[in-house]
């Protein structure tokens, strides 16, 4: 419906909630206002917006030059001293390039001015910023909030600027972490939209439960919220710590990612793999739950395929936002088994050229990747008698920003039959090389055969 | 005359811009003159010769000179313009105006008979050829088929293939007989269709050996192969059209290969900076093709790591125009 500026490639199904240029006015149906009932308006939420209401700002990000906004989100105001917190996503454009963008911020009494930066926490997905001033009003986190025990189902109402309307107040319900994610985020049911990044969800008491950051775009109001305690934990080192430099803030954005994507493969390591059967073949997957896997099939095609084909996918959906035209830190896998029924063994090794392509996380920019690296050879398993031969592809690819960072594929075609094939295929967005090397290795050493 | 003193007969050839005899005209007398006007001996058209422009004499002990009768242009000998009268070398090449001579004599002696060596026809061998090539047209369809073998799908694209190679024969053809009076057209044809069996044959071996030999490199030859062959059957071509000016020709064919190569080539690396495509191997073969030797998971991991230095370097690298260059 509106035209996002950002967060398109790296989000896939997920919609960063904060951005956008323009509304186009035709996108907007009108639908008649339906007369409320007696005593439908909660007035706790008319409470609560009422307090937090004075907090709340609008982040706009600036262009130089020309002192127009070229995208917004929001935020909250968490110091009497000016400190607020908000999205990385929200400040990522200036952050990256302060030379070109600015900050600034838009109080709901209509004050403006500049917005400092002093912490990011890629990672989970949060700034801190300051602004200046005194005896401001601010919100607190809410303590049952940083400490995990908000029960599911408990109502709360999320803020901010949607689509540069206005303040806005949206009521929905808190479900809690979600349960199949490595990264911890909070299930939220209300419609969090593009320019309420960053802004707080708010519970019944008035403190702040979690901050606006995503939703789906395949789902009806299943939005994303940060939790509180990562935000509060991001204050304390704001308060403590040097403010952020600029100059040095890709070197501390690799950092994070680097940071972050330890933690993701030693977790990844420590969940173990296990096996399923894809015909004669056992291929490797990630016991930890954090997968989204789906299955594939041929059989239903008609006319009836010459060659069966089963397999299945699974993605981590553990992308982080590090700018508009890149992301960092997911993690899929699939495996495709299959089996001629009447192609030669000419035809069949077509039929698996097929799906043995390169598997480098899609959306290639050449500003943020180098051109890729391949090897690929013949690989004889350490015991012939319980894995089979490959033919296995190895591409990596550096990120120019981030020391340290790369994508990499490694794709292994089975090579033992003329008429079966089990083709596996990996992909490791934003991952070291050492980690790269030692899930791959184990991700081969992994495939095997039941004769 | 005296008998026994009897001169050599001589011929006056009038040639073409590429020296190829265009008049013959045997010389009757001890001069013979050459001009616009009907009282010469030889009478051209040339606008660009006098009315009485050169004079041919036989002096006594039989050899020619060539005299200039006081013309604009002049008269040149081998590319030499001469003003006095100059005696002629056999075979010298003679230009007035813009007509070329040459005066023969029958003291000048003539290459041996060539023998009818070329006496079976080039039809059979060139229909083998267009044979060959569909044939190897439906074998790549059909090594390549995964879905539901359609005739069409088959025919079509042999058709098309044997119809365009038809085409650029006749087309050659055509030429050859402008230049040479001859169609020449299964020779024509036999030449495009050796080199595109040969092509074809490359590719598909070309796809098994990298595949065999885990040498993907191969797989990325038959683009090079093809501009070879193409340059390859543009000479035969032209030798086809005329044995004359070879040399030219084969320059001519080489520099054609040199500039595909080159372009494709640039084409190919602007490709892969601009788009970050991967240069894997596209096709596979059956397994019992593999001759490499299979490498432990060690050594492979091992290869795989050394990338990581390269890549390093990359990302060093600046971007021309980059962000950073410019600020």
């Amino acid at each position: 419906m509106m035209d996002r500026r950002r967060g398109a490639g790296a989000w896939r199904g997920w919609i960063c909630a904060a951005l956008f240029a323009a509304v186009p006015a035709a996108a907007q149906s009108l639908v008649p206002p339906p007369a409320p009932p007696e005593g439908a308006v909660s007035p706790a939420a008319e409470r609560v917006y009422a307090a937090a209401r004075p907090s709340l700002l609008q982040v706009r990000t600036l262009v130089e030059a020309a002192g127009r906004q070229s995208s917004i989100g929001s935020g909250f105001l968490v110091g009497a001293d000016g400190l607020a917190i908000t999205n990385y996503h929200v400040v990522a454009q200036y952050a990256l390039e302060p030379a070109t963008y600015r900050l600034e911020y838009a109080r709901p009494d209509g004050t403006q001015g500049a917005l400092r930066l002093l912490a990011i926490d890629v990672a989970h997905d949060l700034a801190v910023v300051r602004l200046d001033g005194a005896e401001l009003p601010y919100l607190r986190f809410d303590a049952a909030a940083v400490a995990g025990e908000l029960p599911r189902g408990e109502r709360a109402w999320a803020m901010g600027n949607p689509l540069d309307l206005g303040f806005t107040i949206v009521e929905g319900t808190w479900n809690g972490r979600v349960e199949r994610s490595y990264d911890e985020r909070v299930h939220f049911t209300g419609a969090i939209n593009p320019g309420m990044s960053g802004g707080p969800a708010v519970g019944a008491g008035g403190t702040v439960v979690g901050i606006n950051v995503a939703k789906r775009l395949d789902g009806e109001l299943v939005s994303f919220l940060v939790p509180a305690r990562h935000a509060a934990a991001l204050l304390e080192r704001a308060r403590s710590e040097a403010p952020l430099d600029l100059a040095e803030v890709r070197t501390e954005i690799g950092r994070q990612l680097l940071a972050w994507q330890d933690g993701f493969y030693s977790a990844l390591d420590a969940g173990g793999l296990r096996t399923s059967a894809f015909g004669p073949y056992r291929a490797p997957e990630s016991a930890s739950p954090w997968f989204t896997c789906w299955a594939r099939t041929n059989t239903e095609q008609r006319p009836k395929p010459r060659a069966s084909l089963d397999g299945s996918s699974c993605s981590s959906q553990s992308t982080l936002f590090v700018a508009d035209d890149i992301g960092s830190g997911s993690l899929e896998y699939s495996h495709a088994y299959a089996r001629s029924r009447d192609l030669n063994a000419f035809q069949f090794a077509t039929f698996v050229s097929k799906y043995q392509g390169s598997a480098l996380p899609g959306g290639w920019s050449r500003k943020r990747l180098t051109a890729p690296e391949c090897r690929e050879a013949f690989v004889a398993p350490a015991d012939a008698a319980s894995a089979p031969p490959l033919r296995a592809v190895w591409c990596a690819r550096a990120y120019r920003d981030f020391a340290g960072l790369y994508d990499v594929a490694l794709t292994t075609v089975t090579q033992d039959r003329a008429g079966e094939a089990l083709v596996s295929r990996l992909s490791m967005q934003g991952v070291s090389y050492a980690n790269a090397l030692a899930f791959g290795r184990r991700f081969v050493g992994a495939i095997a055969w039941t004769p | 005359m005296d008998a026994v003193t009897l001169p050599a007969a001589a011929w006056i050839e009038v040639l073409t811009p590429s020296r190829e005899v265009a008049l013959r005209q045997r010389v009757a007398g001890p001069t013979l003159t050459v001009g616009r006007a009907w009282d010469n001996d030889l009478v051209l058209d040339d606008p660009h010769v006098a009315a009485h422009h050169l004079r041919l004499t036989r002096d006594a002990d039989g050899a020619w000179r060539a005299e200039d009768l006081g013309s604009v242009n002049g008269l040149f000998v081998d590319d030499v313009r001469v003003s006095a009268p100059v005696e002629l070398a056999a075979a010298s090449v003679l230009r007035i105006g813009q007509t070329q001579l040459r005066l023969r004599t029958s003291a000048e002696p003539v290459p041996a008979e060539r023998p009818l060596a070329r006496g079976r026809p080039a039809w059979p061998l060139a229909l083998a050829g267009l044979a060959a090539t569909s044939a190897l047209t439906l074998l790549e369809l059909w090594l390549a088929e995964t879905g539901e073998p359609k005739l069409l799908r088959y025919l079509a694209p042999a058709l098309a293939n044997a119809g365009l190679l038809l085409v650029w024969a006749l087309g050659w053809s055509v030429l050859t007989r402008v230049f040479d009076g001859r169609l020449r057209f299964g020779l024509h044809l036999l030449v495009v269709c050796a080199g595109v069996v040969l092509y074809q044959a490359w590719e598909q071996l070309a796809a098994l050996g990298a595949y065999a030999l885990a040498w993907t490199a191969l797989a990325r030859t038959p683009t090079v192969v093809a501009w070879l062959l193409f340059a390859a059957v543009c000479y035969a071509h032209l030798r086809v059209l005329g044995p004359a000016r070879l040399r030219l020709k084969a320059l001519a064919t080489a520099a054609l290969a040199v500039l595909g190569i080159t372009l494709h080539s640039l084409s190919e690396s602007e490709a892969r900076t601009n788009s970050g495509q991967v240069a894997t191997l596209q096709r596979l073969a059956p397994p019992v093709l593999r001759l490499a030797p299979a490498r432990s998971a060690e050594a492979f991991f091992g290869d795989a790591a050394t990338l990581a230095a390269p890549l390093d370097a990359a990302r060093s690298e600046a971007l021309e125009g980059g962000e950073e260059a410019g600020e």
